[in-house]
């Protein structure tokens, strides 16, 4: 399905039409743009991104907003749009949103709280790899979750990825170690663990071994796209561990914003590089973050008025 | 009130409470309570105090606060406590359990399953979540370690077709209760919606359990919401309450579908789910 394009929100009706004030305006009024920061701190927070973030971000906005003189050719609105969109890309962060495979076998491991979508997602990306050209196999180190070995194993054998696991085998280490030497010929290996969260000391030193085990190349955060506020602390959590290189925030086909992953992506500097659209293999797109940020706001014409500047 | 209440009394304004109205509600808000709701709360609670007689030497803000959270028991209070729910009324009880993906349904069953068993009742569970690869493998996992007969068919058979089974395994086993495993779903997704809407109309269950995410957001209101709307829902499960979560969820999901919260997940071992209780909301909103 599409994303920003079908669910327009209330909220974003609100902030569009607030916009729609400073068009008629020839310079740029106080009390509008209040106005106009007052609706996007209600959409962002109702999109999820942590409370204290969107002040933070909006701090800004106003601040730029009523200082900056606009640049010719260029009405009030679009000055403010245009402003809203560029401290909303430096919360986005400066590093590629693309994956990039420099290495052999390029190792990838992928962590986050239970049921976010790894396993799942696992599956996708090594699918997605393949039309890329690359050969990938995939490696279940999950010994929590009841089944977690018999889920991966059908998803992979669907796409005729190479897999190895062992029910029977209670040590994620020694799954990770004998997958590393059985597919070190690949061009890319993913890593599937077990679902932790933050408070699960025990599950986190676990993932921290199996990093250093690993050594990964890049470290994948994967976010449930209808997390709330916690998003932030969970993330911080999951760094503090081990280095976070990118995140994939999923489940991104129903109503949800996905604003959690925001927080994450400035919690832990990584940026965003796929989203999941859909429970099927091929229900994973790479990140547009014009497109993410239309969605944040409930407007489906940001990235028009962005060609524009 | 005599001549002189004026002297003892004083009437709480819109200027008094305003400043820690908007504080309580960033507390709201930061514990994951929705937006709309957490507004909606706030403003009650300002529309029930302005006018307010109290006397003088009330603290303002700690007045306020109380009311707010007093506010929110009101909202998760129920009349019908959880063992009275989920009485078994009839033989046998049909309990369908439905949720978006990943929120800890099949585990919710597990844990449910034990629950049962330990008053002396007879479970059986359909495994009529079809699609999802290693569905299957998992709930007939947890049924070998539970001793619970799990009723399954071929993956991407008719889940509805699954639960009309278990439904007669039951009936003629004579078992207690059916508990019913689907398959995660969108509740934007209006073709799974109306599947689920199917397999309600098949077996006809007693009663219909919504699996929902403690640590969702602002889309547990549309969650709750469309799963209400389209399939209904008599009762709430909200699972990793233990991943340090405040429970705004809880209050987003009462308010909208004022339905009861049965049970919290606390972790993912059978034992890991306690009976909800609303003082554990406010404690965790406001310490
Ligand atoms: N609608 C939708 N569902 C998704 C998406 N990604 C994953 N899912 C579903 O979310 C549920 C959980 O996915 P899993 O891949 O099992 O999640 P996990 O993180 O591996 O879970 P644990 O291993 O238990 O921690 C499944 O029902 C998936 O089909 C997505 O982008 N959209
Ligand atoms: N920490 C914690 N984890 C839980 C809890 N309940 C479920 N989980 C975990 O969450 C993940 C998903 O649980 P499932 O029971 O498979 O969820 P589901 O709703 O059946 O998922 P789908 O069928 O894919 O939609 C698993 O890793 C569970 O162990 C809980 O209360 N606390
Ligand atoms: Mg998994
Ligand atoms: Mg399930």
């Amino acid at each position: 399905m599409a994303i920003g394009g079908t669910m327009l929100g209330k909220l974003g009706e609100k902030l569009r039409k607030s916009i729609k004030k400073l068009a008629k305006m020839p310079i740029v009024d106080e009390k509008v743009v209040k106005e106009v920061i007052k609706d996007l701190q209600r959409a962002l927070i109702q999109a999820d991104v942590n409370v204290k973030l969107v002040f933070k971000l909006s701090k800004s906005i106003e601040k730029r907003a009523l200082k900056e003189e606009p640049p010719k050719g260029i009405t009030p609105k679009e000055h403010v749009i245009k402003i809203v969109y560029e401290e909303l890309t430096k919360l986005l962060g400066k590093k590629s949103y693309k994956l990039k495979i420099d290495k052999k076998p390029y190792k990838i491991l992928f962590v986050g709280l239970q049921g976010s979508g790894k396993t799942t997602t696992v599956a996708k990306l090594a699918h997605y790899l393949r039309l890329k050209g690359y050969n990938s196999a995939v490696v279940c180190t999950d010994t929590w979750r009841t089944a977690a070995y018999d889920q991966l194993k059908q998803l992979t054998e669907e796409i005729n990825v190479p897999m190895y696991g062992d029910p029977n085998e209670d040590n994620p280490i020694r799954l990770a170690k004998e997958g590393l030497n059985k597919f070190k010929n690949y061009d890319v290996i993913l890593f599937d663990t077990a679902g932790r969260h933050k408070n699960e000391k025990e599950l986190l030193d676990e993932m921290e071994m199996l990093s250093k085990e690993i050594n990964p190349d890049e470290i994948i955060l994967v976010i449930d796209g209808t997390i709330g506020q916690q998003a932030k602390s969970q993330a911080k959590a999951f760094s503090e561990r081990v280095k976070i290189g990118s995140i994939i925030v999923t489940k991104l086909d129903g109503s949800a914003k996905g604003g959690g992953a925001l927080s994450a992506v400035s919690e832990v500097g990584a940026p965003i590089k796929f989203i999941g659209t859909g429970e099927k293999i091929d229900d994973l797109e790479e990140f547009d973050p014009a497109r993410f940020m239309s969605r944040l706001l409930g407007m489906g014409d940001i990235k028009s008025l962005i060609e524009k500047f | 009130s005599g001549i002189f209440s004026f002297i003892k009394e004083k009437t709480i304004s819109e200027d008094d409470i305003e400043d820690v109205l908007w504080e309580l509600q960033l507390e709201l808000l930061e514990g994951d309570v929705a937006l709309e709701v957490a507004e909606k709360i706030t403003e009650s609670v300002k529309k029930e105090l302005v006018g307010k007689k109290v006397k003088r030497s009330t603290d303002i803000d700690k007045y306020t606060r109380n009311a707010l959270k007093n506010a929110i028991l009101e909202i998760l209070k129920t009349d019908s406590n959880v063992e009275d729910l989920l009485k078994i009324k009839k033989k046998p009880f049909v309990i369908l359990f439905v949720g978006v993906n990943g929120t800890g349904k099949t585990t919710t069953i597990a844990k449910l399953a034990k629950y049962f068993m330990e008053k002396g009742l007879v479970p059986v569970i359909a495994a009529a979540d079809t699609f999802r690869a290693g569905a299957i493998e998992q709930i007939t996992k947890h049924g070998e370690k539970l001793g619970v007969k799990v009723i399954k068919h071929k993956k991407g058979s008719d889940p509805a077709a699954v639960a009309y089974d278990a439904v007669n395994h039951a009936k003629s086993k004579n078992k207690d209760v059916v508990l019913i495993d689907t398959a995660g779903r969108m509740q934007t997704n209006m073709n799974l919606m109306e599947e689920m809407a199917k397999i309600k109309r098949v077996v006809n269950p007693d009663f219909i359990i919504f699996v929902g995410d403690a640590l969702t957001g602002n889309d547990a209101v549309e969650q709750a919401k469309m799963f209400d709307e389209k399939i209904g829902i008599d009762g709430v499960i909200l699972t990793k309450a233990d991943a340090d979560t405040r429970g705004g969820a809880a209050i987003s999901i009462s308010y909208v579908i004022g339905k009861p919260i049965l049970f919290l997940g606390i972790g993912q071992n059978y034992d890991d789910l306690i009976e909800f209780k609303p003082e554990w909301v406010v404690k965790q909103l406001f310490t």
